[in-house]
């Protein structure tokens, strides 16, 4: 599974790289960027947090096309 | 206590601030969490009704969806069953002309124009000069033994870190503290001060009293706009004069309802946070206990004063389609009004929710909402209570209420008008 930040949403609170540190990255520029292609299966529930927590609702799984 | 009222639904009525006032709508909404969680409240004559949230996951379902429950037809439970003929100042509603009161497509363009200033990197920047603020604040009280909490710190620090970034001069701000009081706490007779005595606390004196306020609000950024677009700063205002949506330079009108927008937001609620902070502190020794011994425990403190005082209470939103929440079928048109106080308390997402702990882990409350409406200067007021709190036990550690609060009359802002406080002077 793929996740993607909406870059328009995203505000820099940092909360899904707390809860998903392996996937999620904050860049200098407070924009959170996704640094894997795929979501190891390990890493999926805390996606599934990240997407819960972040403030802004920036975060969202790609659906299959 | 919570929950031990006997009620029944007919007996609630959450349009009326007197709860509020009291400090007793925490018994209403605990009432309404495990008997009606979707709960229809009729208006009154004036006013449409709406349908009222107590539950966290209905509040995120709604703030998720700002497509299908829309901010443009105003964000208050407020709502005249008859709209009113504009008056001489036009439509003074704001619905649809603030980031507040805006929804998709356009709301994010505005909004990104100046978030930019209030990411958690620029508000760590500030931490310093807001520092220096509270010191100059603690300095003022430090050779007495009692002050007005309010009127002499806690309405202090938010009021000068927002007209600081807004570049007002520090003349104009005793003027945006009592311009604030008169749009917020219209309803408020203690703000009523431009209606004759015999008549305040009626209808027509909230009204006036709000318009009064508003007016006298736009004429002062109209001034304030006007010397900039001669005149530049490195200001939030000239930011704004300088900025494009799809290309077009915003409008003198757009940049003074963004004005109004700022200024109550930015110093209204952050004052009542500090405040009711502080009494749940007072009322809460042995955690306000374990705090003093460890200041290190600041940051999750205030996110716990955060959720447990929930300082904006309630934010509305209207229907742009049939949809179901819990069940309960809500139509095309209706609204539904999200209880902040309320969610921060559910039992379902809160264990033992009703307790004042300082250390709950995790705490992910919604005192600032949640997703496109997300609180703008979040990071600002979080850096505000925390300084403050610091700055505070340092100076005073002995600091107790002295006396009861004096609360706002509103459904709207958990307000806090008064709040006497006494302490050993720091010479
Ligand atoms: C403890 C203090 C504060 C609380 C509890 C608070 C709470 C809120 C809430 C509940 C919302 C609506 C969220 C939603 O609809 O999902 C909001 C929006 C907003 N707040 Fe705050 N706020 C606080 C402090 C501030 C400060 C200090 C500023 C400015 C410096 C500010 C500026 C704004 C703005 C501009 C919006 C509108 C954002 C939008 O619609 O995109 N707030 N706030
Ligand atoms: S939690 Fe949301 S807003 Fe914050 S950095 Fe991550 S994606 Fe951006």
């Amino acid at each position: 599974m793929k996740v993607r930040v909406n870059e328009d949403m995203c505000e820099g609170h940092g909360k899904c790289q707390a809860a998903a540190p392996g996937v999620f990255r904050l860049r200098d520029d407070d924009v959170s960027e996704v640094i894997v292609d795929e979501v190891p299966a390990a890493d999926v529930e805390k996606v599934e947090r990240a997407i819960r927590l972040c403030p802004r609702q920036a975060i969202a799984w790609v659906k299959p096309a | 206590m919570p929950g031990a009222l006997p009620l029944t639904l007919d007996q609630i009525d959450l349009f009326d601030p007197t709860p509020f006032e009291m400090g007793e709508a925490h018994a209403l909404f605990t009432y309404l969490r495990n008997n009606k969680p979707v709960f229809w409240n009729e208006g009154p004559e004036n006013l449409v009704g709406t349908w009222n949230l107590t539950k966290f996951e209905d509040v995120v379902f709604v703030s998720r969806q700002p497509e299908t429950f829309i901010s443009s037809t105003g964000i208050t439970q407020m709502k005249l069953r008859m709209p009113e003929p504009e008056g001489l100042f036009g439509d003074t509603s704001g619905n649809g002309k603030m980031l507040i009161t805006m929804d998709p497509p356009r709301h994010v363009r505005l909004r990104r124009l100046v978030n930019k200033g209030f990411t958690p990197r620029a508000v760590a920047a500030m931490e310093a000069h807001i520092r220096e603020i509270t010191t100059e604040i603690l300095d003022g009280i430090a050779d007495r033994r009692s002050c007005d909490f309010v009127l002499e710190v806690s309405s202090q620090l938010p009021l000068a870190v927002i007209c600081g970034m807004m570049g007002l001069e520090k003349k104009d701000w005793p003027l945006m503290f009592e311009l604030t009081n008169k749009v917020l706490g219209a309803g408020d007779p203690e703000y009523q001060t431009d209606v004759p005595e015999e008549q305040r606390g009626s209808r027509e004196a909230a009204n006036m009293t709000g318009a009064m306020g508003f007016m006298q609000m736009f004429s002062f950024f109209g001034q304030q706009l006007q010397k900039r677009r001669v005149d530049p700063e490195n200001d939030l205002i000239s930011l704004l004069c300088g900025s494009e949506v799809d290309g077009e330079a915003l409008t003198d009108e757009e940049i003074l309802w963004f004005c109004f927008l700022l200024i109550l937001a930015g110093n209204e609620t952050t004052r009542n946070g500090i405040s009711a902070g502080l009494i749940t502190l007072c009322q809460n020794p042995a955690e306000r206990e374990r705090l003093q011994k460890d200041l290190s425990l600041m940051p999750s403190a205030v996110e716990e004063i955060l959720r447990y005082t929930s300082p904006v209470t309630h934010m509305a939103r209207e229907a742009t389609r049939d949809v179901e929440i819990r069940g309960q079928l809500i139509r095309a048109g209706e609204r539904v009004t999200m209880w902040y106080p309320s969610v921060n308390r559910d039992e379902d997402i809160f264990p033992d929710s009703q307790r004042f702990d300082i250390t709950r882990t995790p705490n992910d409350h919604l005192a600032f909402g949640i997703g496109e409406h997300f609180c703008l200067g979040a990071g600002f007021a979080r850096l505000e209570l925390r300084v403050m709190f610091e700055e505070l036990f340092r100076r005073f550690p002995d600091i107790d209420m002295d006396g009861p609060a004096e609360r706002l009359r509103s459904t709207f802002i958990g307000g806090i008008k008064h709040l006497p406080v006494r302490y050993t002077p720091k010479g």
